[in-house]
């Protein structure tokens, strides 16, 4: 078992802090995470490994209010490898003002139920 | 609203950003009825509207939330608190009168020139960022040189793209804040180049927003000339060594129609300067102060990036909290016993905040490094407190608090926080 054992070094974007985490694996299977200062970072070794995702923020455009774009992120994780494509979709959103914060302006994105794109401030109609 | 300033205000808070939302919440908490945000923009929020990348909010609401979302939640509090606001006022300046009360001059379009009476003032008008020619980059002077924190409001609020092959000079947060963003708006972004051999900024950013997209960091590298006639066509870079000194020897061009300058920010120093507030010119950059926030100008608060550079909208809170309380204080009439200790910078400290101390209260202070330490060894008076932190990185402020029966020994005397590699050791 002993040769079978690979490390691999992360670093956790759970939060500022930005923990090193040293990954203990075999193959694909994962066996312990080292470094993390809070749970939040095993958590996200674990997910790093398996299927790693990051938090999208961007803008769309928006008609009618006082600024030109509506920040917007999306509510749960994106797979990585597909941030760049979820922008492009998302860019083609055009929103109209008024929007509160939390808005649902698009759901299912890439067929996935919980990938809700939503307006993270409200904006006036002006 | 200023139809009512009439009356004397109790607080008044020059700058509607985290920190003068969270001031003036601070005040009407401690039991302050007539409060006002000026703030010369048309909305209140401050810098936090243009930040739309999550990454705020996890120490005060243990939540992440983005900027806007961030400013939000402050803003709905301030209306619920009937805290008056009044957007585009820009605050000139303030009188004070002999009896200390003060009046603050503010300019709008809906009022003309009015002038504000308030016991107490709370300074909140955040930072600006370092431009061009106060790092001298030799060269033409084109259009497509722009600061990233402009880029970013231009981006993200304007919707105006700053060019389409980007290079970006530093690597504190908002340059590599500003290279994923820009990268999702579709432009290139060939590059960031940082004149220190370590990131300035969060390790999570460059993670995230430089490696995940394949953006190369140039650590040790510095633009040692811009070029192009009407636009930027191409920057020169090249390798410093140690005492920072670029390498011409080595220099290369590089190609892209926009250079993006991330190089530090400033506080925001031009009132409080104009009323002959006392600046550490030294260490902070922003004005002096006391345990209880206060400037050398009784009365008058400082806080957030106003005071010294935040890297977390949270501190900025939590440290403009208090302002508002103490300036609640102040306007009711309590007078604190003056500090008498003061706080000063040792071994590997760029600054501590606040500058001094007194011995009634626990206290909560802020310091951040000047090397990156790992680990480092936080030492307060000589060996009196230890704590051993895991790492310690510029772009981190420290936060630590001192009880009391520590501050007790050094009644009249300066107590100095150092930063050592081992325990007990020299720098
Ligand atoms: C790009 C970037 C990324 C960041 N990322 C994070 C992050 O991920 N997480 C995090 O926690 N923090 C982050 N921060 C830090 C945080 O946003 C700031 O520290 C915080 O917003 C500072 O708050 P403030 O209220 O002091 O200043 P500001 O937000 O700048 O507010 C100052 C206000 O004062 C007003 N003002 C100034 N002068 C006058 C005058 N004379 N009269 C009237 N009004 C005036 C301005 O219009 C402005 O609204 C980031 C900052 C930047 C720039
Ligand atoms: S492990 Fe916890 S404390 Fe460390 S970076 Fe991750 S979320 Fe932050």
């Amino acid at each position: 078992m002993s040769g079978a054992q690979e490390t691999k070094e992360l670093v956790c974007v759970g939060c500022p802090v930005g923990c090193p985490l040293q990954l203990t694996h075999e193959g694909t299977k994962l066996v312990e995470v080292h470094g993390h200062e809070c749970n939040r970072g095993a958590k996200y070794a674990k997910q790093e490994f398996k299927d790693p995702r990051r938090g999208l923020a961007t803008t769309v455009i928006i008609e009618g209010a006082r600024w030109a774009r509506l920040p917007v992120k999306v509510s749960n994780p994106v797979p990585k490898g597909r941030v760049l494509e979820a922008a492009r979709l998302i860019h083609a959103i055009v929103a109209k003002a008024p929007v509160s914060v939390g808005d649902v302006l698009l759901t299912g994105l890439f067929g996935e139920e919980n990938l809700e794109v939503v307006a993270t401030r409200s904006m006036e109609r002006v | 609203m200023l139809g009512r300033a009439f009356g004397t205000y109790d607080v008044v808070v020059i700058g509607g950003g985290p920190a003068g939302m969270a001031a003036a919440l601070g005040a009407r908490d401690a039991g302050s009825e007539r409060v006002l945000i000026l703030d010369r923009e048309p909305e209140v929020g401050g810098i936090l509207q243009q930040c739309i990348h999550a990454g705020f909010g996890l120490h005060y609401f243990d939540q992440e939330l983005t900027g806007p979302e961030y400013a939000e939640r402050f803003f709905t509090r301030v209306v619920d608190q009937d805290v008056d606001v009044q957007v585009d006022s820009y605050v000139s300046g303030v009188a004070v009168d002999s009896s200390g009360e003060k009046r603050v001059r503010v300019m709008s379009a809906e009022h003309g020139l009015v002038t504000v009476p308030t016991r107490s003032v709370v300074l909140a008008m955040g930072c600006r960022e370092r431009t061009r020619g106060q790092i001298r980059i030799p060269g033409t002077r084109p259009a497509g040189v722009l600061t990233a924190g402009l880029a970013q409001k231009m981006v993200n609020m304007l919707g105006v793209l700053p060019g389409k092959r980007v290079a970006i000079l530093g690597s504190g947060d908002i340059g590599l804040i500003m290279a994923r963003r820009l990268t999702l708006e579709g432009c290139e972004v060939v590059g960031v180049f940082e004149l220190m051999p370590h990131s300035n900024g969060l390790t999570r950013n460059v993670v995230q927003c430089l490696d995940d997209f394949g953006i190369p960091l140039h650590l040790s590298t510095t633009v040692t000339r811009i070029h192009g006639s009407d636009r930027v066509n191409a920057i020169t870079v090249a390798p410093v060594d140690a005492q920072l000194t670029p390498d011409h020897s080595q220099a290369r061009d590089v190609a892209c129609d926009t250079l993006l300058l991330s190089i530090g920010l400033i506080p925001e120093n031009e009132l409080s300067q104009s009323l002959g507030i006392h600046i550490d010119e030294v260490n902070t950059g922003g004005p002096w102060v006391s345990s209880t926030l206060e400037t050398s100008m009784p009365g008058m608060f400082a806080c957030g990036n106003v005071l010294h550079v935040h890297d977390l909208a949270d501190f900025v809170t939590r440290e403009a909290l208090l302002a508002g309380q103490f300036a609640a204080e102040h306007a009711a009439g309590v007078r604190r016993p003056k500090d008498d200790i003061q706080l000063v910078p040792g071994d590997n400290v760029r600054y501590c905040m606040p500058h001094s101390l007194s011995t009634e209260r626990e206290h909560t202070i802020y310091l951040r490094c000047k090397e990156p330490m790992r680990p480092a060894w936080l030492s307060v008076g000589g060996d009196l407190l230890t704590k051993r932190l895991q790492f310690v990185v510029p772009a981190e402020m420290i936060m630590l608090k001192i009880k009391p029966d520590v501050l007790e020994r050094f009644h009249g005397d300066t107590l100095r926080i150092d930063l050592h590699a081992e325990k007990g050791g020299a720098a």
